[in-house]
């Protein structure tokens, strides 16, 4: 699927509109339900200024369930509830953390992670 | 009101948003080829002992010695950053010009009741939290006077927190009397001394002139500048940059070159890049012009340099087409025993695809709008450099540019992503 954007505003163009049938000229049953297929971007990113991707090396994340190699979607534009995990910033070091109510160490906040990606094989 | 939003030190800032281990520390950008410091932070700049304008092989100790970090230009990076800012801007404005890289104008003038400090201070801090750069906002009732009070902004960034308003007679003159003359936007540094001549030090004495005297000095251009700093806006937003009139690239190689195929391969290279800025503006090229030279630094070659303009048929944007004709001139112009710097190339005589004359004795070749189509189309969705030319070769690296320092394209490729290590690999990498 393309998109059309005009500023902010994007117009789904959609590729595989039902066709009229050459041979017979018969509309497709389908043309008045024809939709957008789905775009995997336009689902996990809901603000693509301020979405990064970024790639975790090793598997110190476990307990989180993020695994050697995952890709993170981090949005910073959202504010962190608790719970959330969140990319954050230690002593110069970027590190994964999961907000709760008091935490010993200071951090700054990079962008609160929305999706994990995971490669199965 | 017009806002002039600008991001500081954009290419350092760029690389600093995914380097927290750089933060509060001196960043600079190296030009192409790493010769010299093209961007500094503000923690760099403040190191005021260090040339910075020097070549940089020459400081290169220095700039250890202070724990400075310097990259080479990034540009896709820079580029998708910039792209980001400007998206963020048109969520508070339809009407937005992108000025350059880093700096765009913002029409806030059909907007009402809006409060413009709140307002310049949202657009601040919405792009620092969702991008991680930093921005100053300046805001006006012209363009030169929004350059001006973002100059304000910037300046006193502690006290305005990088966002400053001229909304009102009385801040207009204070700004006008604190702003040099050679610092206003559009004065260039002749204008500036025939001012100086007449006793006009300041903005504010550039306005007190006569418009007669101005427009005879100065022509319509400067009469313009002396009306916006009075706040008659007649600079236009302009949401869509003008066509270019001659598109050209020239970069040094890597290391200098003899090798006559070489040059044709890097030659060949640069039309492809600038037959396609030609395309997506809808252009055709009349003219190719090819330049060639050694390294006028280096006092111990033999120095030689020059240029051919050749002319087209019929105007064109096919890359095949341009290549053969840059081909010809580099031809014209090469002279073997030498040790060459730098090949550069120039589209001139750029018409719009539309106007293009046929000529009678030359019959262009058909079909090949689509084949560019789809070369583009490749080239945009899979790298650039997916498809070229086979005149470009495969002996890229004999002949590109050094980039040693440069910083993953972390927005644009999927396998140069950030990558964060997670505490037990560290521990893992240190053992």
């Amino acid at each position: 699927m393309q998109t059309l954007s005009f500023g902010n505003l994007k117009k789904a163009r959609s590729l595989h509109r039902p066709g009229v049938s050459a041979q017979t000229g018969f509309p497709s049953a389908a043309t008045h339900y024809a939709e957008s297929t789905i775009d995997l971007h336009n689902e996990l990113v809901t603000n693509r200024e301020a979405t990064f991707f970024i790639r975790i090396e090793g598997n110190g994340f476990e307990e989180f369930l993020i695994s050697h190699n995952d890709v993170l979607v981090v949005d910073r534009s959202l504010h962190p509830r608790k719970n959330d995990l969140i990319l954050a910033v230690i002593e110069g070091e970027f590190t994964v953390i999961q907000v709760c109510e008091n935490h010993e160490e200071s951090f700054q906040l990079w962008g609160v992670i929305t999706y994990i990606i995971h490669k199965t094989r | 009101m017009i806002a002039l939003v600008d991001c500081n030190s954009f290419y350092a800032s760029c690389e600093q948003v995914f380097r927290p281990d750089l933060w509060g520390k001196p960043v600079v950008v190296l030009s192409n080829n790493d010769g010299c410091i093209i961007a500094a932070n503000r923690e760099a700049k403040a190191l005021t002992h260090i040339p910075m304008f020097e070549p940089v092989f020459k400081i290169k100790t220095e700039l250890k010695k202070h724990a400075v970090t310097s990259f080479s230009s990034n540009y896709t990076l820079y580029g998708e950053m910039s792209q980001r800012v400007v998206q963020i801007l048109k969520r508070f404005s339809p009407l937005v010009e992108v000025y350059s890289i880093d700096e765009s104008f913002v029409d806030f003038s059909n907007m009402k009741d809006l409060e413009y400090l709140t307002y310049g201070h949202t657009v601040k801090e919405t792009i620092f939290k969702e991008t991680g750069l930093p921005v100053g906002v300046g805001i006006a009732p012209t363009k030169v006077l929004a350059k001006m009070a973002n100059r304000i902004a910037k300046k006193f960034h502690n006290q305005l927190q990088s966002v400053y308003v001229i909304d009102s007679e009385e801040k207009c003159v204070k700004a006008l009397k604190w702003t040099k003359i050679e610092d206003v936007w559009g004065i260039g540094r002749k204008h500036a001394k025939r001012l100086w001549a007449v006793g006009v030090h300041t903005a504010f004495d550039f306005t007190k002139l006569s418009p007669a005297w101005v427009r005879k000095h100065m022509t319509v251009v400067g009469l313009r500048i002396w009306n916006e700093l009075r706040g008659e806006s007649c600079l236009n937003i302009q949401e869509i940059p003008a066509d270019k009139k001659a598109i050209g690239t020239a970069k040094s190689f890597g290391k200098p070159i003899e090798d006559y195929t070489l040059i044709e391969e890097a030659c060949a290279y640069y039309i492809s890049e600038v037959a396609e800025v030609l395309r997506h503006q809808k252009s055709c090229a009349n003219f190719v012009q090819v330049f060639l030279q050694t390294n006028r630094f280096n006092d111990k070659d033999l120095q030689y340099s020059n240029s051919c303009v050749v002319t087209l048929p019929v105007a064109t944007d096919n890359t095949f087409e341009l290549i053969a004709a840059a081909n010809k001139g580099l031809k014209a112009v090469f002279k073997s025993g030498y040790r060459y710097k730098k090949v550069g190339v120039n589209l001139l005589g750029i018409i719009p695809k539309e106007y293009v004359q046929g000529n009678l004795f030359y019959q262009p070749k058909r079909n090949t709008e689509q084949l560019l189509k789809t070369f583009d189309h490749l080239n945009f969705r899979y790298g650039k450099s997916t498809l070229f030319s086979a005149q470009c070769g495969t002996r890229k690296k004999e002949w590109e540019l050094r980039y040693q320092e440069r910083s993953n394209r972390y927005t644009t490729r999927w396998s140069e992503l950030l990558t964060v290590k997670s505490p037990e690999a560290t521990d893992r990498h240190s053992k």
